[in-house]
């Protein structure tokens, strides 16, 4: 342009208005601080009935608050700005308890759902095979029948294992359960310990070796220590050493090896020493102690009906630990397989395709249908069906039974998990899929190797969040007729369960308050602390896996 | 491969055949003399597309297209955006075949077999005809594992630590990561990227190389490296390359494919030929600019 006007001087820009979104900020604001609140508030209620804190006197609370909660509130605000720190201290303080969680359910499915000779034959034939050979591949890369190897001795090991059962369990019987769990979980163990230091954490040749040779040496040394406490059996302590001294020790040494998280040590030290201290100086100083409902004797013993201080929970942790392992197993399988398929195989377009689009609306829907619909839907299929086909009668798998009880929930959170899994299963993006086909991969490949590597952290998320919602149902439970209140617990697959919200739901009508207010309270935080530990251990499993792909 | 695939390309085929009893009529023979007028460069011809048209729903994206493709040489494909230039260069692979909606008709063959054809595997085809695309997609995985990608999908594993060096060497990479194999290949920058993405697909030795705008997301500086690399690889391979960059491809190409909007191949010639003295008038203004 070639005409040039003169500037005019500007002397105000005049206001835009934000009254629509200040007003908007603020009822947001207000609407997630109900939220929080109404959690805040639900916790603390549930906490103070729970350990009873009532009963305790003033000079309890002094003790505590001098010795472990103003050092506590001390390195928060020192962690406060130091990312790393918190992230050091969250991944010590939910691994601590993801390994205790691990090591009971480790417990739970070894000796009470299968005997520790029934797993030997089991670890013979299917899972030492395949560990050998994932093992093997892993270290000669050019192995190419490995995958197939594998998928020979999940699919051909169970077979050869129910056959050879009485063969293989009396040999693991002629060894004992210790002997049995040093076999099949110790070396294993040993041998993943010395490979995770060596390539995870980075430490010499001689380092990892000596990790690798010390487990099993601990193990077999720590045995005469553990008979001296006559509540560890033998056979808990290989398979806690093994189950929570592997990854609490690896975070151990992960956390040593980051100097910028090296404070994040102070987050134990200070929660176990201060306990210690306040213990001490309320001893000396006399002070009256709360009496707490959630206690050693609650986890451990059954449900009295009539005496609130001897109720406890044990068979109800049981079942809902059962519930737990089964579920996963089953929605894990059909979930991811679903999704895969829908994903990857389903055609798209044609009139094939309205049908693959019909069954994702359906699952959506199938997601938000309530769980008492799908207690019915338990109940028809898996408890009154009674059908003949040709030699084979199928009468269901029982009233309140632990199968029954798995594969109604796995029906409920099923959508649930191959919802999250298809997202996750999406979220890949597809230049690297082009990339594979463009290799010249098969479709198979593609999945394989590109696609659920990819995708897994994003899978398992979804899954462990879902599973939160199983064990915290009722209704379905209610409806296939599970049993509220269970003075043993489960010992099998089609034995009766109990679970933790059935029990805690049934306390809730005792005419007792200790009943309503403490047992419950305490059945409660009980619930509350397992579906935590799982959130945060899949919380921690998307960190690591979202560093790693960046 | 669903059978929803193959349906559709059997539908394909079946039209095909067709259409090619009734189209390969002389009138449409302008380019093949160009061809051979041209051709005093040329060698064998390795891919030969014969009235190619490639349908996306209703929508015609190629249209009759006739090209050889020789052997050991780069060939460039220039035109605007939407003129289907990266559509014929995936129909070459089949890569198009992963789309559900589109339809090729006509005939394309590498080596004088229609790939097309029903006996024809795309996967075994997609082993001897390698592809770079335009954003580098490197696998988050390991350097050496993403060249080793290729090796194992294809059972090629003999002696692959010195295959992988290799073509990381072919690539001009190799002395910049042989330090650091087993780190990730998403720490690399964007151009050694690319070069990753080259070195895995040379490393099965396929027979073209397919590019697909492979330096328009990198720096100049990358970018005059891949070029470099483009001309060495043409000496084993013979390249395709896409490209928005007309001065990229009068610089790297021995042959340029000129293709104009709606799909239609407008002039396809020997590279000095089409920047110097083009035939077609469209030709010349899209070059000098004056696009019309």
């Amino acid at each position: 342009m070639a005409t040039q006007t003169p500037t005019q001087e500007t002397t105000e820009f005049g206001e835009v208005s934000r009254l629509k979104g200040i007003a908007f900020k603020y009822t947001s604001f207000a609407a997630s601080i109900v939220g929080i609140l109404a959690l805040g508030v639900l916790l603390a209620y549930v906490f103070w009935d729970a350990f009873g804190l009532e009963s305790a006197g003033t000079t309890w609370y002094l003790s505590y608050t001098v010795t472990l909660l103003v050092p506590l509130l001390a390195f928060f605000a020192y962690a406060r700005t130091r990312p790393d720190v918190v992230a050091g201290a969250f991944e010590l303080f939910s691994l601590t308890l993801g390994g205790v969680m691990l090591t009971v359910a480790t417990v739970i499915v070894l000796s009470v759902i299968a005997s520790p000779p029934v797993w030997f034959a089991y670890f013979l034939t299917v899972v030492g095979p395949a560990i050998g050979m994932y093992v093997y591949g892993q270290y000669n890369r050019e192995a190419t029948w490995v995958g197939l190897g594998i998928l020979a001795a999940v699919v051909v090991g169970p077979v050869v294992g129910t056959l050879g059962l009485g063969t293989f369990s009396s040999l693991g019987a002629m060894l004992g359960a210790p002997g049995i769990y040093f076999l099949s979980l110790v070396l294993p163990g040993a041998g993943m310990a010395a490979f995770l230091a060596h390539d995870r954490l980075e430490l010499s040749k001689r380092q990892s070796i000596g990790i690798g040779v010390g487990l099993p040496v601990l193990a077999i040394v720590g045995v005469p220590v553990v008979d001296m406490v006559p509540q560890i059996a033998r056979s808990v302590w290989l398979i806690g050493l093994v189950m929570f001294g592997l990854p609490v020790g690896f975070t151990v040494v992960n956390t040593a090896q980051r100097r910028e998280r090296w404070a994040a040590f102070a987050f134990p030290a200070i929660a176990i020493l201060g306990f210690l201290l306040g213990e001490f100086v309320v001893g000396v100083v006399g002070a009256t102690e709360p009496s707490p409902w959630l206690d050693w004797q609650y986890v451990t013993s059954g449900p009295s009906i009539s005496n609130a201080a001897e109720a406890g929970l044990y068979p109800a942790i049981i079942g809902s630990v059962f519930l737990i392992v089964l579920v996963s197993v089953f929605t894990f399988v059909f979930g991811v397989g679903t999704a895969i398929y829908l994903e990857e195989y389903a055609p798209a377009t044609g009139p094939l395709g309205t049908i693959t689009r019909l069954v994702n609306v359906n699952i959506s829907n199938l997601a938000g249908v309530p769980s008492v619909v799908y207690g019915l839907l338990g109940l028809g299929i898996f408890v009154n069906i009674n059908a003949q086909l040709g030699p084979i009668t199928y009468a269901g798998f029982g009233v309140g039974t632990v199968f029954t009880a798995s594969l109604t929930l796995s029906l409920l959170i099923l959508p649930i998990v191959v919802i999250s899994a298809q997202e996750a299963i999406r979220s890949v993006p597809d230049s690297l899929r082009q990339a594979s086909y463009g290799m010249g991969a098969t479709r198979w490949q593609t999945i394989r190797n590109v696609v659920l590597p990819r995708s897994l952290p994003g899978i398992l998320t979804g899954t462990i969040l879902a599973l939160g919602r199983a064990i915290g149902e009722t209704a379905p439970l209610i409806m296939i007729g599970a049993a509220t209140t269970k003075f043993s617990p489960p010992s099998g697959l089609f034995s009766k369960l109990t679970a933790m919200p059935m029990q805690i739901y049934a306390w809730a009508f005792q005419p007792s308050p200790d009943f309503r207010y403490g047992v419950v309270a305490a059945g409660v935080v009980t619930l509350l602390i397992v579906l935590l530990t799982m959130n945060s251990v899949a919380i921690l499993v998307r960190n690591k896996y979202q560093q790693e792909a960046h | 491969m669903t059978t929803e695939d193959m349906a559709t390309e059997t539908e394909a085929q079946d039209e095909a055949d067709e259409d090619s009893l009734i189209s390969t009529d002389p009138g449409k023979g302008g380019l093949d003399e160009n061809a051979d007028r041209g051709g005093v460069t040329s060698g064998k011809t390795i891919i030969h597309s014969r009235d190619l048209d490639v349908f996306y729903g209703e929508t015609q994206a190629l249209q009759h297209i006739d090209l050889e493709i020789p052997e050991n040489q780069v060939t460039a494909m220039i035109g605007p955006s939407g003129c289907g230039k990266s559509t014929f260069l995936r129909c070459i692979n089949r890569m198009n075949d992963l789309i559900d909606i589109a339809r090729v008709e006509g005939e394309l063959s590498f080596k004088g077999k229609n790939v097309y054809d029903d006996d024809v595997d795309p996967v075994a085809l997609r082993r001897r005809i390698g592809m770079v695309f335009q954003h580098p997609n490197p696998f988050p995985k390991s350097i050496y594992d993403n060249v080793a990608y290729g090796l194992r999908t294809q059972d090629k594993t003999d002696d692959m630590d010195a295959v992988i060096e290799e073509s990381l060497k072919k690539a001009a990479l190799w002395d910049e990561v042989k330090d650091r194999l087993d780190e990730s290949a998403l720490d690399l920058s964007g151009g050694q990227q690319q070069r990753l993405c080259i070195a895995r697909a040379i490393a099965v030795d396929p027979e073209v190389v397919l590019m697909d705008e492979p330096a328009s997301a990198l720096d100049p500086i990358a970018t005059s490296q891949i070029e470099d690399l483009i001309e060495e690889l043409s000496e084993e391979y013979t390249v395709v390359i896409v490209t928005h960059n007309m001065q990229q491809a009068a610089r790297i190409s021995d042959k340029t494919a000129v293709f104009l909007t709606g799909g239609e191949l407008v002039e396809f010639d020997d590279t000095d030929k089409i920047f110097e003295n083009p035939d077609s008038q469209r030709v010349e203004d899209y070059i000098t600019g004056k696009f019309g």
